[in-house]
Order: structure tokens, then C-alpha cells, then sequence
């Protein structure tokens, strides 16, 4: 996943995987999609998808509607036992690397999205946890609050998933609070409902 | 008038390197008002400069803009102040480490993590009046020239900045550490002011004292990477001997705790969970165990340090949330979180009939908590 | 499929990179609001990295603000600035489009790898009702905010660049970011944006501080 922890590293570090020539940006039509070999989709106008093969694992895709800065959706397709939920970069510093298991209760995941979201200094409230369908299977739903350290914008998010087989399915939200996140939530909750997950 | 400063100044830094029993703090003056400087002057520059920091901090949505909160802590900066009292701005901010710090244009900004930790208005007025040392005697001018011709100022600049990464700091440490003197000197004049306000100083260095203590809970730790204050001053074991030696000659005064511990209330809950979430849980354990001996009647913490052990869950941690979980509920206005926590343990371990019981408890204490619908669905799982 | 892609398109619809689709001009005489500069500068060490220069970034802040606004009003526009409070207020609204502009300036003008398709190539974006509250302060139907991130090279850094020129190595020596937009306050629709990445340019002084600001404001779009 491609947080924003920082900005203008996030903006550097772009840029330099740009010019390596290893970051595409690709469109999500709309109409049925499938994210992995699970996951199917139902996506009511297009989105941006940013491919980065190095950065971001393969089980986890990264959307963004008006750019990496601004917004974004994490789609977890398959997340695997003691797979990480965000991307490391090479040769970084970071001691805590937030692994999803497949025996987190829901409060659990939630904790390990705050953990991520919030090493930077950010605050991250929690509006609502609540069980819901997700894809057919008996899930999770949350929305919260974040404060971004680094630019000081305040951001609104949601995320619905399920564990199934011991496997994370997830599409996560954020963007800021004011304009943006309702802007295209509509659009986003009907990614969500229309989530189905095979067997 | 200058001059008058200027021995005031001599004298009380020469007085500091022999530290003893201390006639010297008497003999220091407490200087008049600043005026601005010009600000084609390094010093009127540093002002302007700070009026941005300041700007950014006024606009920052991590300042607590609690009025009430905001003017008792002005007021007790203005009992240490004196006749600078209408020059210092406090700024409080939300930042789960320890650290205050003064620019030399009156801007003061306290950290949520320092008011968690201190346990009083002494220990407050004890860090705050080292912090008006530091700017009655212009100290920051000092280092920022030092800084300023090891070019890397900025740096210096961050340690007056809301945002900065704390680990950064700590390698720039010995760059922008006022000298020794400096120090000295600024730790005299703060128990000098706390001392004229009516304070105990025995206060100042058990501030120190109870910071060790967190420290000393982590032995692979580097303290300086907690706050921006430790990696800019002397080692705490010093300070606290140096200013448990000045404060045995001043005499005794208040603490006020209690009028602390009502003011800062409100925010308690939410300041202790910025400390659980750390994830440093040696440390947590370690202050919270501090809080927990300070004030035994107060079940926040008892349920805090229960949540730490939850979260680190080694082998014994689970059974010794359990019983911080009950001694908190046994306290009596426990948070509703106690109950919570202790359901969870008990789901966990598939005990359904206490798993009921908690969650239960935890839903009529708090029925608009956000995750109520899941505690529900949890209950509803069990057949409740 | 990793192939290099270091060449920026777009040269040859040059205007239609910095103006919103149905966009061409600003009226004569349109009020237009000066929101504060975001504006930072830092010296890179000799290990290249970045070290804020609060002194430089204090003096070129000045320098800046006033260029902009003698700029503004030489393109015959009606230029206000925000008070101290106003400003303090809609430090939100700044705080925003500082992360939408930071995305245009990645997804519509840098490398083209990154174009979101979405946009087809267009400068579409925009602040909603976001920027109201601007307009209800000021009374003026547009807003021009401005970003600048300046870095210069350190002497280690300039000694290290020539000693590793000998070997055959190039080494980059510090920049200049910055981006203009012009948001329309009715709307909240990017009107035209102007990214600024070259390698020299000074900002520490009056003079160059102008001309910076002149390469800024090339192209602003107003009626001839």
C-alpha cells in the first residue's frame, strides 16, 4: 500500500520509481471486475489504477480517483497470514511492520490500520465498527477520522472486508474530509456491496 | 541597563560552575521586558522566523484550543514570569511525548505526553521555569548563532516546529544543546521563579526522577528518541541530582496536585490512550505502574496499564490484564473499556458465560461506543 | 514491462496542460485574492540530503509575497490579501488544495506514467465548495494560491558534485519546485496551474525573487 506517511517523500520517491520506468497507471473500467482470483467487483464509473510492482504486494491494489495525494482505495484480494498491509520501502529504517493474521478478530485488523496510519504522528479516531456482510461472507465494517501529520488535513475513511479461508479481503478508503470523501463515496459503497467472494 | 543585565548574567553563570548551596540564585536579576529587536539584526530575524513557527502552530489542527485548559496553564507561566508574563503565548499540543519548549519570541508550546506524565503544578512550573530561563537569557540566540555557522539552523528550527520527526532529532543532538553553562544556569533561574511562585522545588527533579524510571523500563531503548527534550539536554540522572542539590537550599512550597489532576481530567482518558497506542509497552507498564502507586484510587490507569498487557499479550499478560481489568472495575467509575477488555480476553479464551457478562456491562455503560454494534453482534453470537 | 520513461509530454499542448478545458482568461480588473504562500527552503548536504533553512525560507517568504502581488496588479488585476485571522481560519481550505496541487503537479505534469486516465489529459480537478468560505471572506471571485520549494547545494555538497564531475558522475545540484494555481471562487474549479521545476533561481534576495515569480506567473492567463 501506498500510505502517505510523508508527502514530499512520497512525492520524491515517485518520482524516482517513475523514472525507473517500473510505475504505470492503468484505468479501471467500469463493469465487472475481478481482483484476484476470489475477488469479483462491480465498479459504477472508472477508477486509476497505480501499478508499482515493487511497492505494492500482489495482493493488494491501489486505486485513486483525483491522485495519491488526495485519495485513494486499497482493494485486498487474498491478503495471506503474516503478510504485511503496507508496502516497505527498500533499505527503510522502519522498525514496525504491520502483518495481518489469519486469526484477527475485527477490532484486531482495525487496530492494525490504525497502528500503520498513525506512525507518523497522525491521529486516528474510530467512528464505527460493525459487523456486516462482505462479498456473501460474514464481515466487518468501519469509518473513521485521521488528522495527516504531514499536511495537516483531515481525512475521512471507511473499510469493509471478511476474513475467508484465513485470507484478508478488504477495500479501504480515505480522503479528505472536506469535499473529497463524499464526493465519491456513493460510488465507493457500491464497489462494496457489490463485492462477491468464490469459495 | 545593559550592564546591569550583563553582570546579572555573568554572575549567575559564573556562580553555576561551582554548583553548591546557592547565594548565587539571589544575586540573579530578573531582566526587564525584550523589545523587539530590529529585524535587520540575526536576533530580529530569529523572531520573524518564529512568528511563522508560531503562525503554523496557531493553524495546526494539533492544538488543543481548550480555553479553559489553555488559560490555567497561562496563568501558572504567568506566576513564573513575573512582569514577562504579557510576552509568553502557550500553545498546548496534542503529541504523545514528553517535551516544552520556548522560542525566544515568546511562543511556549506544552506536549499532551509531558502533561500526562507530570504529577502536579510544581513539576509543570519546574519544566516551564527552566524554559523562561532559557528565554530570560536569551540562551536560544546563543545556539542559534552556533547553529546558524554550522549552517544547518533548520534543524534547530525543528525543535520549535509542531511537525518534525522526533527520531531525527536525537541525531542531531549535541549540535543544538545549549552548553553547559547555559544549562546550568536556565535549571537555577527555574527553580529561582518556582521558588518566588510559591512551589516546592524537591518537585523538579523527581520530574526527572520519574522519567528515568521509563527509561531505565526499556534497556534496549534510546530515551533520546522519545522526545526532543532528552536529546537536547544533559542526561536526566545528572539533571536530577544537580537540581535535587540547588532545591535543598530553597524552601519548601506547594504542589497543588490536586487541582492538576481536576484540570487536566477531561483529558486523561484520551491522553493515556495516545500512551497505550505507542506500543512501547515496557515503558507504558513502567509509568503507568508510577500513576497507578501515585494515585490508587484512580481506576484510568489501572484499566490503561490492563490495556497494555492485553496488547503485548506474552504468556502471563492476558491473566494480568484480567486482574488490572477487575481492580479498576473494583475501584468503582471505571472506563467502560475495562469491560470491554476483559470480554475480549474472555471470548478469546471461549468463555462464553463471562464473555456475556462483560460485554454486557460494557454495552450498558456505553451504549453509543462506536464498535457497540460489533460488541452486539459478539453477544448475539454467544446466544445472550 | 519496466521501460524508461523519462521524457515529459505534452510540449506541444502546452496551453491546454495549464488550462482548465473551456478556460482561457481571467476579466481585466478581476478581484482576486492572494492566498499565503506555502514556501520552504533548504540547503542539501553533501549526502544529498535536505536541511530546512529557516533564515533563507524567512526573507524569501517576504520577498515572494510582495512580487506576487506587484505581479498580480501589473496584469491589471484587482489583488487583496488575507489578515492574519482570515488566514487562520481558512488554513483548512490551504491546507487542501496544497494536497490537490501536490497531485496535479505529480499526475498532470510529471512523468507521464503517472497520468490518471480519468482525466484524459485535462486539468480537471476540483475544490468544490470547499473554497466558499474564501469568497465570503473576501468578497473576490478568484484565488491564486502558490507553493515553493527551493533547495540549494551546500559548499561540501558543491565540492563533492565537482570531485565526483572528474570521475564521469553527475550529481544533482538543487532545485526549484513550486507550483501557482488560480482557483475560481464561485465554483472551486482549478483554473490554471503552473508547475515550476528547474535548476537554478534564487529566491533570497528581492530581484531574483521577482523573477522567480515571473517564470511562476508565466502565462497567467489574463485578457490582453
Amino acid at each position: 500500500m501506498i500510505t502517505i506517511t510523508n508527502l514530499k517523500r512520497i512525492a520524491i520517491a515517485a518520482i524516482l520509481i517513475a523514472l525507473t520506468g517500473c510505475v504505470s497507471v492503468t484505468k479501471v473500467d467500469s463493469g465487472d471486475r475481478a481482483v484476484g482470483e476470489r475477488l469479483q467487483l462491480h465498479l459504477d464509473g472508472a477508477w486509476n489504477q497505480i501499478n508499482a510492482p515493487s511497492v505494492v504486494g500482489p495482493n493488494c491494489q491501489s486505486w485513486t480517483m483525483e491522485g495519491l495525494t488526495v485519495d485513494q482505495i486499497l482493494v485486498y484480494s487474498g491478503l495471506k497470514n503474516d503478510e504485511p498491509i503496507h508496502y516497505q520501502a527498500g533499505g527503510s529504517s522502519e522498525k514496525k511492520v504491520f502483518k495481518f493474521h489469519s486469526n484477527m478478530q475485527p477490532e484486531q485488523i482495525v487496530a492494525l490500520y490504525e497502528g500503520m496510519l498513525t506512525r507518523d504522528g497522525s491521529t486516528f479516531t474510530l467512528k464505527k465498527l460493525e459487523p456486516a456482510m462482505f462479498g456473501g461472507v460474514k464481515g466487518f465494517h468501519f469509518e473513521y477520522t485521521l488528522v495527516r501529520k504531514t499536511d495537516n488535513v483531515q481525512i475521512s475513511g471507511t473499510g469493509s472486508g471478511a476474513v475467508s479461508k484465513g485470507e484478508l479481503f478488504a477495500i479501504v478508503y480515505q480522503a479528505p474530509q472536506l469535499v473529497f470523501y463524499p464526493r465519491h463515496q456513493a460510488r465507493v459503497a457500491h464497489i462494496i456491496q457489490s463485492a462477491r467472494l468464490k469459495a | 541597563m545593559r550592564r546591569r543585565q550583563f553582570l546579572a548574567a555573568a554572575c549567575a553563570a559564573s556562580a553555576g560552575l561551582a554548583p553548591g548551596p546557592g547565594r548565587a540564585e539571589d544575586a540573579w536579576v530578573m531582566p526587564p521586558r525584550m523589545e523587539r529587536p530590529d529585524v535587520a539584526t540575526d536576533e530580529g530575524g530569529l523572531w520573524a522566523l518564529m512568528d511563522r513557527e508560531e503562525a503554523k502552530l496557531r493553524r495546526s489542527p494539533f492544538a488543543i484550543r481548550d480555553a479553559e485548559l489553555r488559560s490555567y496553564v497561562q496563568e501558572i507561566i504567568c506566576r513564573l514570569a513575573g512582569d514577562h508574563c504579557p510576552d509568553v503565548r502557550v500553545y498546548l499540543v496534542r503529541n504523545r511525548y514528553f517535551n516544552a519548549n520556548m522560542a525566544p519570541n515568546g511562543m511556549m508550546q506544552v506536549w499532551s505526553g509531558l502533561m500526562l506524565r507530570v504529577d502536579n503544578e510544581a513539576q509543570l512550573a519546574a519544566v516551564l521555569g527552566h524554559e523562561i530561563g532559557h528565554y530570560l537569557q536569551r540562551h536560544s540566540i546563543d545556539t542559534f548563532r552556533d547553529a546558524r555557522s554550522r549552517s544547518a539552523f533548520g534543524v534547530f528550527l525543528g525543535m520549535f516546529g509542531v511537525i518534525g520527526l522526533v527520531g531525527q532529532l536525537a541525531s542531531v543532538a549535541g549540535a543544538f544543546a545549549n552548553s553547559r553553562g547555559n544549562e546550568l544556569q536556565a535549571d537555577r533561574i527555574g527553580l529561582s521563579l518556582m521558588s518566588k511562585a510559591g512551589y516546592d522545588p524537591a518537585e523538579a527533579a523527581k520530574v526527572w526522577e520519574n522519567l528515568l524510571l521509563e527509561a531505565k523500563a526499556n534497556p534496549a531503548g534510546d530515551p533520546t528518541k522519545n522526545s526532543p527534550m532528552f536529546a537536547t539536554h544533559p542526561p536526566m540522572a545528572d539533571r536530577k541530582d544537580t537540581l535535587a542539590q540547588l532545591a535543598a537550599a530553597l524552601p519548601r512550597g506547594v504542589t497543588n496536585e490536586k487541582t492538576w489532576q481536576e484540570k487536566t481530567a477531561p483529558y486523561r482518558r484520551e491522553w493515556l490512550n495516545e500512551e497505550v497506542k505507542r506500543g512501547q509497552f515496557e515503558e507504558s507498564i513502567a509509568l503507568l505502574s508510577r500513576l497507578m502507586q501515585r494515585s490508587p484510587e484512580q481506576p484510568d490507569f489501572v484499566c490503561a496499564r490492563a490495556d497494555v498487557y492485553r496488547m503485548r499479550s506474552s504468556d502471563t499478560d492476558l491473566n494480568a490484564a484480567l486482574a488490572d481489568y477487575q481492580a479498576a472495575i473494583a475501584l468503582g467509575g471505571e472506563p467502560p473499556e475495562a469491560h470491554r477488555g476483559m470480554g475480549m480476553i474472555y471470548r478469546q479464551r471461549d468463555q462464553p458465560a463471562e464473555t456475556k457478562k462483560s460485554f454486557t456491562r460494557y454495552l450498558q455503560l456505553a451504549p453509543e461506543a462506536p464498535d457497540s454494534a460489533m460488541i452486539k453482534n459478539y453477544l448475539e453470537e454467544l446466544g445472550a | 514491462m519496466c521501460t524508461a520513461a523519462l521524457s515529459h509530454t505534452g510540449f506541444a499542448h502546452a496551453e491546454s496542460l495549464n488550462l482548465a478545458p473551456g478556460f482561457e482568461t481571467l476579466p481585466k480588473g478581476a478581484k482576486v485574492v492572494i492566498m499565503p504562500t506555502d514556501i520552504e527552503l533548504f540547503s542539501l548536504t553533501a549526502g544529498g540530503v535536505q536541511e530546512p533553512k529557516a533564515d533563507w525560507t524567512e526573507a524569501a517568504s517576504r520577498y515572494f509575497r510582495a512580487a506576487l502581488i506587484a505581479r498580480e496588479k501589473a496584469l491589471g488585476l484587482t489583488a487583496t490579501e488575507l489578515n492574519k485571522d482570515d488566514a487562520d481560519e481558512l488554513s483548512d481550505v490551504n491546507f487542501l488544495h496544497a494536497a490537490v496541487a501536490q497531485s496535479i503537479a505529480l499526475h498532470h505534469f510529471g512523468p507521464s506514467n503517472l497520468r490518471l486516465p480519468t482525466k484524459d489529459g485535462k486539468l480537471d480537478w476540483s475544490l468544490g465548495e470547499s473554497v466558499a468560505s474564501i469568497k465570503q471572506k473576501t468578497g473576490a471571485d478568484y484565488a491564486v494560491f502558490s507553493w515553493v520549494r527551493d533547495s540549494y547545494t551546500s559548499s561540501e555538497r558543491a565540492m563533492a558534485m565537482f570531485a565526483l564531475a572528474l570521475v564521469g558522475v553527475g550529481v544533482h545540484g538543487g532545485s526549484q519546485v513550486g507550483y501557482a494555481s488560480l482557483v475560481d471562487l464561485n465554483s472551486g474549479r482549478i483554473l490554471w496551474f503552473n508547475k515550476l521545476a528547474r535548476a537554478s533561481g534564487d529566491l533570497r534576495e528581492p530581484e531574483k525573487a521577482k523573477e522567480t515569480v515571473k517564470a511562476l506567473l508565466e502565462k497567467f492567463p489574463v485578457a490582453k
